[in-house]
């Protein structure tokens, strides 16, 4: 296991490499002088000058790509041109944030999507699977951002149950008024990937309901909720865990628009104003942390494969 | 069969919550944030986008000066929704004969939020850390506006305490206008000195308004100072979030948790004032929406073809259906709200055949072809593609046929201003937001031939002799009046010779909730709260 483990912290390197050269790229290559963007059009040609050497930009881009890259293994991932502060503690300060909406998406999503997904499975081609599944198909249809702004006028701005927008650091104002401000992206945000795993866990509940072990347990007179639920489900569950896990890291990069639509003051609108203003060292920075939190959240699920399903084994 | 209608109908109820529940707004307006913090009148703004630095020195975007501006004073100051000066930390001020040497008299007894005092050291103190590379504070910042504002200073002596002089290179007229903007704000050296690089984040001045934090992507906060010198602000605090989304920045309006958001979309703006129930205010920006022709090119180099195609253009149609009324109509290229306008002289009117008529005389009956170039988006550009297809359309009925091509606006920009030698545009749009509120930081930049790319602006190619010379006499003319007449004759010659399509001013728009008073736009885009009050 610890080998297996190893090895694969070893194949992150190039990975992760990929990225940062692929994001660079983009940044680079994107239409437009960075250095005119952050002066404006009304700058002088030597303050763009200036500007241009003082970001580097003047050197070759292979240059400048060795560069950043040497930087950022030191632990100076640079600063960031528009908010002229540091970019490692300004992502870290703004992941906080990211991080709750992400859980809690994660949450409704595997909470709902399963327990969706196996009553629609127990109660097969009935009403409710048809009902369930026609739900799960209108939430996975739906583009986030538009079933945010449907949320915001029903619940925040007509019934006023919920805020609207915003989000106060946790222990400004208390767990309470965190939560109300979270309810309402962390749905938005979850419905897609609910609606995945809800299929997943029907169509592999399907498969598992129909082994001989299943009738055997019933036939023991065992209650159908234990059989469901324990007997079924726990064998039902290895492809449901894949795709939570690739779910994971879809959401972490989903939140850049529900961030957006409710204002939430994590890296995603940190990216966007980041990618307006071609704030490139910022831009490359939250690419790379999230690109390493998605390579390493899948190297976690891979591992948890292992203590759930005894058949698997890395050595 | 039965199956299926139920499930129909309960998928249109759950959505009728959403769209159906009623017309009238939830919350009425009086339920807002401003009185909620145990009695304290408390104001809170919604912007577009998060600030980027509230050091006055470095700011660039309106985001950022309106959220920072309330911390700071100038020596001079604009007037009240005028472009016009009136004295701030300065009492008075003198300027010499030759226009070389500005003389001001600071007003004493002021002290910085940090107890420090105000006084001449601090002039010179906040204009030389921007342009002197060698001042030991230069490097906690980079200056975007130090080069526009401060670049005819040659240097800044301390004369005593609070006497100070400003040396220029040579003769600038609009020079005053400049120590009112942004960038000619005083700080605090002594938290300069402390805070280095996080002074944008620490930031100190004389203004009505201190900081108190900043929660990064949440809000700025400030709160009055007591201490001001022109007397204490009405409202306790002034909170400013920034939400992105133009839609969630309407709707959060609407429930009374917002007290004055800007920018809503044309659409929505047509509702708000329908509904009566917030406050709309609006101006004209300092800001001009034109199209340039490529004067110094066939056909466009013929003065008849420019009128043409001016007659032929609706532009109060342009201005009332795709812009629904969010810029006002121009009569020239300098704003309104720009002393030195003309408003005298007049656009072109809607006459497709007069437009036919000088197109024959100019040898075209039967039109041409020509290019139009047009950015997807950019700054003060408005629509620019709905405006161009209208203004494809109106050629059309006169024969001129044009080709609509897209391209960004960084590219844009680069493609446009470059010298004509290197140009083979024959129309193309444009828009200038002003900087100093000074009728130069239009004309001169934007028509003089001294001005063609890559030298400053005038993207049109323009060159009148008698306008680059009222032009450059205007720059160097201290006489204000002088000044105005030099203005208000070289506008008359430019909308006679019509190297642009004048099309509006984007106009500055406020919706804020009914009990805000007091508050006034300025041209400038700074919101000002000194004066205002909470009912």
């Amino acid at each position: 296991m610890a080998g297996y483990i190893l090895r694969r912290l070893v194949a992150l390197i190039p990975v992760l490499l990929g990225v940062t050269i692929l994001v660079f790229s983009i940044m680079h290559l994107s239409p437009g002088d960075p250095a005119k963007i952050i002066l404006g059009p009304k700058a002088t040609e030597e303050s763009l000058q200036q500007l241009r050497t003082e970001l580097g930009l003047n050197l070759p881009v292979h240059e400048q790509y060795l560069r950043w890259i040497g930087n950022v293994f030191k632990g100076d991932w640079g600063r960031s041109i528009q908010l002229k502060m540091e970019v490692l503690p300004l992502i870290l300060d703004r992941f906080g944030a990211t991080l709750i909406l992400t859980a809690a998406s994660i949450f409704l999503a595997a909470f709902f999507g399963i327990l969706f997904g196996v009553i629609a499975a127990a109660r097969k081609y009935t009403f409710v699977d048809r009902f369930l599944m026609l739900i799960i198909l209108i939430g996975f249809c739906m583009p986030v951002f538009w079933l945010g702004i449907l949320l915001q006028i029903g619940f925040g701005l007509k019934l006023d149950w919920l805020p609207i927008s915003g989000m106060y650091p946790p222990g400004e104002r208390g767990a309470g008024e965190l939560l109300k401000h979270l309810i309402l992206p962390a749905i938005s945000l979850s419905m897609g990937s609910g609606a995945i795993i809800a299929r997943m866990t029907r169509s592999s509940m399907l498969e598992v309901l129909d082994h001989d072990y299943i009738r055997t347990a019933y036939a023991k007179g065992i209650r159908e909720r234990k059989v469901v639920f324990k007997h079924a489900l726990k064998n039902a569950f290895i492809p449901v865990i894949t795709v939570l896990g690739m779910q994971i890291g879809f959401l972490l990069a989903g939140a850049v628009l529900v961030e957006i639509v409710f204002s939430w003051p994590g890296i995603g609108t940190l990216m966007i104003n980041g990618i307006l203003a071609r704030d490139f060292p910022l831009v490359q920075g939250i690419i790379l942390f999230v690109a390493t939190t998605y390579v390493v959240i899948n190297l976690l699920v891979d591992i948890i494969y292992a203590f759930l399903d005894p058949r698997i084994s890395y050595e | 069969m039965k199956k299926w209608l139920l499930l129909l109908l309960s998928v249109v109820m759950i959505f009728t919550v959403f769209t159906g529940c009623s017309s009238e707004p939830a919350a009425d307006s009086n339920n807002s944030q401003n009185e909620q913090e145990g009695g304290k009148k408390v104001i809170v703004v919604g912007l577009q986008a998060e600030p980027t630095s509230l050091d006055a020195h470095q700011i660039s975007d309106y985001n950022s000066s309106r959220a920072a501006m309330e911390i700071y004073d100038q020596l001079v100051q604009f007037k009240d929704e005028s472009t016009e000066l009136e004295p701030d930390l300065a009492e008075k001020w003198d300027v010499s004969d030759d226009g070389m040497e500005y003389t001001f008299y600071l007003k004493k007894d002021i002290k910085f939020h940090d107890g420090t005092p105000f006084n001449a050291e601090a002039v010179k103190f906040s204009i030389e850390r921007q342009i002197d590379p060698d001042h030991p504070y230069h490097d906690t910042g980079q200056f975007a506006y130090a080069e526009f504002t401060f670049g005819p200073v040659d240097r800044v002596e301390v004369v005593d305490d609070y006497t100070v002089k400003i040396y220029l290179k040579e003769p600038f007229a609009p020079f005053l206008s400049n120590m009112a903007m942004h960038a000619a704000s005083i700080v605090s050296p002594e938290a300069v000195k402390k805070y280095g690089k996080d002074f944008s984040r620490n930031p100190v001045g004389t203004g009505p308004y201190k900081y108190v934090r900043w929660d990064p992507g949440v809000e700025v906060v400030l709160e009055k100072n007591p201490d001001y010198f022109k007397g204490e602000p009405k409202v306790d605090q002034l909170i400013f979030k920034p939400i992105t989304d133009d839609q969630t920045r309407l709707a959060e309006l609407e429930a009374g948790n917002l007290d004055l958001i800007v920018n809503v979309t044309p659409d929505d703006l047509v509702r708000l004032k329908e509904d009566g129930n917030f406050q709309v205010i609006e101006q004209a920006g300092m800001h001009v929406w034109w199209t340039a022709f490529n004067t110094q090119k066939e056909p466009f180099n013929n003065k008849k073809v420019r009128q043409a195609i001016n007659y032929a253009v609706n532009k109060e149609a342009i201005v009332n259906e795709i812009l629904k009324g969010t810029g006002e109509l121009a009569n020239s290229p300098l704003p309104p709200t720009v002393w030195g306008h003309n408003p005298n002289v007049k656009n072109y009117e809607y006459n497709p055949e007069k437009a036919r008529q000088l197109l024959e005389e100019a040898g075209y009956p039967n039109g041409f072809e020509a290019t139009y170039w047009i950015p997807e988006s950019g700054s003060g550009m408005q629509q620019p593609a709905t405006m161009a297809a209208a203004i494809q359309a109106d050629l059309a009925k006169v024969g001129i046929e044009l080709n609509i091509q897209t391209l960004e606006w960084g590219s844009y920009l680069d493609k446009v201003f470059v010298p004509p030698s290197e140009n083979d545009m024959d129309m193309h749009q444009m828009s200038w937001i002003g900087d100093n509120g000074d009728p130069d930081n239009f004309l001169y930049i934007l028509l003089s031939s001294e001005q063609w790319p890559t030298a400053g602006f005038n993207d049109a190619y323009y060159k009148n002799e008698r306008v680059d010379e009222l032009l450059s006499q205007a720059r160097v003319t201290s006489d204000k009046e002088k000044r105005t007449q030099m203005y208000e004759e070289a506008q008359e010659i430019i909308m006679e010779d019509a190297p642009w399509i004048v099309l509006d001013h984007e106009k500055q728009i406020v919706i804020a909730q009914k009990n805000i008073k007091n508050f006034k736009l300025h041209p400038t885009g700074v919101f000002r709260f000194s004066n205002v009050d909470v009912e």
